[in-house]
């Protein structure tokens, strides 16, 4: 199953438009003192809707992507969340890569690759953990590193999960259940 | 008539179908743009998704005969289910996916959309659309891997729901794709299959049927003789015939 915790810190909250919350908070006047420090100090960066970006994007913080973007995607210790509209043409280097739109690229998640139900990605994906929800596409060869320690609450989440027919499970090295 | 329809696919159908994909509990009436809340799944089950297991003696043979085999290439050309992919990897198996009923379905869609505009703009060359050239199109976006990379492929039920002539031509295609001494698992329905099902491992012993929404219709029941033909370049065939006349066939090349 998906770590709750994993939700609220990679996964911004979204509002019916697909911006960001933490976008949207700023620009209130009456939150607008509050907020701006909490966004200022804790947003992501957004590519939003509608917008289309040819180039190289490198970094370090997180990303969210819910535009059209094609080039390269480097951010060394940051997070992708490629957004439900997102449309990327890009080999994408990250610390954790969320794909619930469209990825034509390969995919180096460090930590973790999660493809949700809406993801598509056609592309090589290499990581030391892969989770990927039912429904999810994906054409492409998966590499799990070896060299992490094994998480054993993660063998047990997986397990877990894999017993409740179908769930999602997460996918990390030498965790074999035999 | 054009030729989605005489597949049994309608444009309009299709293309909102294949969105309909087979999800996680709690899915079903999400709208696409909000996205899943993995927190919430679990929570109900979509009605029109029915799972059921079987003993599968050809999964148990298939992997018997991967045994040994160290850090060996899978290619599933089934959906990408984490329960299956992780299965794979966590025996040492370096696993490509490849959903190739989803793909064929998208080309048959683009197909047909090139068919109309061409009709549209009375343009002067005009598409080959017999079962052979469109095949060879298909086979030339998809299934590009270099020869002998893989020990291994998960086929399921898919021959059975392309062209003939496609499916002929893939199979000659894969067998190409495996080492000397690859294993095909393939899946073969013994009468029409009246629904639409998808497959994931469970374990070592049992496959998970998935009812799906219909991706593609059934083309073709094959007979036992034809599936001999269809893997004449194989050395030795094995099929297991369930009570669901599901047969699980095992190809070694």
């Amino acid at each position: 199953m998906w770590k709750k915790e994993d939700v609220k810190s990679q996964a911004l909250p979204q509002t019916a438009t697909g911006i960001p919350t933490a976008s949207l908070a700023a620009s209130s006047p009456a939150r607008e003192a509050s907020a701006a420090l909490t966004a200022s100090s804790k947003a992501s960066a957004c590519i939003s809707q509608g917008i289309r970006i040819k180039g190289e994007i490198t970094g370090s913080e997180d990303l969210f992507l819910d535009g059209l973007f094609e080039g390269i995607v480097n951010l060394s210790s940051g997070s992708l969340t490629v957004g439900p509209n997102g449309e990327v043409k890009a080999d994408i280097f990250a610390r954790e890569v969320i794909v619930r739109g469209r990825v034509d690229g390969k995919i180096v998640g460090r930590e973790k690759i999660q493809l949700w139900s809406t993801g598509n990605v056609a592309g090589d994906l290499q990581t030391e953990r892969l989770m990927i929800e039912d429904g999810a596409v994906l054409r492409g060869r998966i590499e799990i590193e070896t060299g992490r320690p094994i998480d054993k609450h993660d063998e047990a989440r997986g397990v877990a999960a894999g017993s409740s027919k179908g769930g999602v499970t997460s996918v990390s090295p030498g965790s074999a259940a035999d | 008539m054009n030729f989605l329809s005489k597949l049994g696919i309608g444009v309009g159908a299709g293309a909102a179908s294949s969105r309909e994909l087979p999800r996680t509990m709690g899915m079903s009436g999400r709208p696409r743009n909000t996205g899943p809340s993995p927190v919430a799944a679990g929570a109900s089950r979509a009605p029109e998704l029915r799972e059921s297991n079987r003993v599968s003696n050809g999964l148990k043979e298939f992997l018997w005969n991967l045994e040994g085999l160290g850090r060996g290439a899978l290619l599933d050309l089934g959906p990408a289910w984490q329960t299956t992919l992780s299965f794979f990897i966590e025996r040492g198996f370096r696993v490509s996916s490849e959903d190739l009923l989803r793909a064929w379905k998208e080309f048959l869609v683009e197909e047909e959309g090139k068919l109309r505009e061409a009709a549209g703009r009375a343009a002067q060359h005009t598409l080959d659309v017999t079962p052979s050239s469109r095949a060879a199109r298909f086979l030339e976006a998809n299934l590009r891997y270099p020869n002998s990379s893989f020990d291994a492929v998960l086929l399921w039920d898919l021959l059975d729901y392309l062209e003939p002539v496609l499916a002929k031509q893939m199979v000659a295609n894969l067998t190409e794709l495996l080492r000397p001494g690859g294993v095909v698992f393939a899946l073969f329905h013994s009468k029409k299959p009246e629904g639409f099902q998808r497959y994931r491992v469970v374990d070592s012993t049992s496959l998970q049927m998935i009812s799906s929404p219909v991706l593609c219709p059934a083309q073709r029941v094959y007979q036992n003789r034809e599936i001999q033909d269809l893997f004449g370049r194989y050395r030795t065939m094995k099929s297991f015939i369930g009570r669901d006349q599901l047969r699980e066939s095992l190809f070694i090349k």
